[in-house]
């Protein structure tokens, strides 16, 4: 162990934290120091069932075993050079991903929030492209893109922070899933809708088949880009490698990070053939994007999640998961796709006290609003970690049902 | 040497132990030779055997090759009868999900690649003239109506959502539900076997 990788204790990490770390986050009081596969441990030793993954980023378990000689390996070989020169992982990694989705070209970045800033600089110049002066997006009220200027403007429950503006202009939304609403959003300034297909951050809601379609059809009306969100969605989260292979349409653009570095920052903009052409030289760029390390990451977590059989299992775990949800005391419904799930709550309980309740007990979720826990456990676990979690949730929503 | 008698048997002392050195040396020579001729027997009798081994080892390979090789092309013949069915039915599914964008694109929309592309740097007008100009509403076509996805089987998407579905490896049975869940549409075998070819019963 180097001195840059050893341990000091929760008390002095909260110390440390305390004086000199922003205060943008109310952390749980946990300090984290090992995972392995769905588990994980604390400072003290305590163990921990992870049905969190770091919000959906470790979906191949903690410190996956070849995500883990990829890293190492790469990073003896070479580390970064930038994006003057080729990196073949990098390269690679390119194909697989074009490959396996919408089939145009990659933009690699170090986040969702800058993948997404990637896609709405697409959705502006195509617009303009189409003789477009003051080109608008429009997503829905309850979506979630980032937190840089751009993402955030598309985020309005984050965007009407006053105290953070002037927002970027051009953005507007309409209630979800509200199909009208959307249609008559789109108009001939329309540069893109922009899209999670199921909305994560505000508590796992899946859009419609409907909306999805009304918004397929609006942009093809008047030439404007679908762009989805997958960041939170893809790499197999919903139990297909992308969530919009199990809706009715097909976007132009989708945007993706989260796991598909397996725990190492990446990001991915990623287009089909209508917006493939559009950035050139110069519109866009990054000094640590698509670097070796993260991209043979990337490669290793395609390699694993990338498997019918596992996408298969996904899917029935996730529907074995919400069946035994649903049948305890305190839980109301169950949202989502695959093993993205949210649990929505009977009234009067609160799910942020449950969420650290849970924490008490072993288990790691999390409570994107006061009505609803939220479980991305790893696609990788089975059965027996799903009977684990409920009987965990279940005793702990006994001491809350009223 | 000496004078006298003395010198005699000193002599045939002498003599004596000559020979029987010369007898030792050459009942030394001749146990050598017999150890040597022994070891060498046995260097023998040992490679030989190696040999025989060696030539047992190779032949048991031999066989386990011929055998792993025939094993090898069989599944190699299985393989590639796999991929050409794979190709073939991917090869529909492509059509498929053209046909599906075809009919979810109303009104003849152009395909993808042909739909505005921004071809700035060259194809950029003067300022003064105004670049691409937007089709005035009043000319844009009219927006087609808007088909409900309810209750039937040739709603937009269906076909689509069910050919993406089968791309990513989602079984019949799952599509079906998908599709009577989402499109509330009853008979959705129409559709399944147009993707999927039909189920063998």
């Amino acid at each position: 162990m180097t001195d840059a990788t050893r341990e000091i204790g929760f008390e002095q990490a909260r110390a440390l934290e305390e004086r000199y770390l922003m205060r943008t986050y109310k952390r749980a009081p946990v300090d984290f120091v090992r995972g392995e596969g769905a588990l994980l441990w604390d400072a003290d030793g305590k163990r921990y069932l992870d049905f969190l993954t770091g919000i959906s980023v470790c979906s191949v378990g903690h410190c996956h075993p070849d995500v883990v000689q990829a890293v190492h390996e790469q990073s003896q070989r070479l580390m970064h050079v930038s994006n003057l020169f080729y990196t073949e992982p990098m390269v690679r990694l390119a194909e697989r991903l074009a490959e396996s989705s919408l089939g145009g070209r990659v933009f690699f970045s170090n986040s969702g929030t800058e993948a997404n800033e990637c896609a709405i600089k697409i959705a502006r110049k195509h617009a303009h492209g189409r003789g477009i002066a003051e080109p608008e997006i429009v997503s829905f009220e309850s979506d979630f893109h980032g937190r840089s200027y751009g993402a955030l403007a598309a985020t309005p429950a984050l965007a009407a922070n006053e105290a953070l503006g002037p927002m970027l202009p051009g953005f507007r939304a309409v209630p979800r899933n509200d199909a009208s609403a959307l249609r008559e959003a789109v108009g001939e300034s329309t540069a893109a809708v922009l899209i999670e297909p199921i909305q994560g951050e505000s508590g796992v809601f899946p859009i419609t088949d409907e909306a999805l379609l009304a918004a397929r059809q609006a942009c093809d009306e008047v030439g404007a880009l679908l762009i989805f969100d997958e960041i939170q969605t893809g790499i197999g989260r919903t139990g297909s490698l992308w969530a919009y292979e199990q809706t009715p349409v097909r976007p132009d653009v989708l945007t993706s990070a989260k796991a598909l570095g397996g725990g190492y920052p990446i990001g991915a903009c990623i287009t089909g053939p209508a917006a493939a052409e559009v950035l050139e030289p110069g519109d866009h760029g990054s000094t640590f994007a698509g670097g070796p390390v993260a991209t043979a990451a990337a490669i290793a977590v395609l390699d694993i999640v990338d498997d019918p059989v596992l996408l298969r299992h996904v899917r029935e775990l996730g529907a074995y998961l919400c069946e035994k949800l649903e049948a305890l005391d305190g839980v109301a419904t169950t949202r989502g796709r695959g093993l993205m799930v949210g649990v929505g709550l009977e009234e009067g309980i609160d799910a942020a006290a449950v969420g650290s309740d849970l924490l008490e007990r072993g288990l790691v979720v999390n409570a994107p609003r006061a009505d609803t826990l939220r479980l991305l456990p790893p696609l990788v676990i089975d059965s027996d970690h799903v009977d684990l979690a409920v009987s965990l949730i279940e005793e702990s929503l006994l001491g809350f049902s009223s | 040497m000496s004078r006298g008698g003395k010198p005699t048997d000193i002599s045939k002392k002498q003599g004596s132990q000559k020979a029987l050195r010369a007898d030792t040396a050459e009942r030394l020579e001749a146990i050598v030779e017999a150890a040597e001729r022994a070891a060498e027997s046995v260097i023998d009798d040992a490679e030989a055997q190696a040999r025989r081994y060696l030539a047992q080892a190779r032949a048991e390979a031999d066989r386990m090759a011929v055998g792993r090789v025939g094993e090898l092309g069989d599944l190699i013949e299985t393989l590639l009868g796999q991929a050409i069915s794979l190709r073939r039915e991917a090869e529909g599914l492509q059509s498929t999900l053209e046909e599906a964008k075809a009919r979810i694109e109303p009104g003849g929309a152009p395909p993808a690649e042909a739909r505005q592309r921004p071809e700035l740097a060259e194809e950029q007008e003067p300022e003064e003239t105004p670049r691409l100009r937007a089709v005035p509403v009043e000319d844009a076509p009219a927006p087609a109506p808007t088909p409900s996805p309810e209750r039937s089987s040739d709603a937009p998407g269906a076909r689509l959502l069910a050919t993406q579905m089968a791309v990513s490896g989602s079984s019949r049975e799952e599509i079906a539900e998908r599709l009577r869940n989402g499109f509330e549409i009853e008979d959705v075998e129409a559709i399944l076997d147009a993707i999927l070819g039909p189920e063998e019963r």
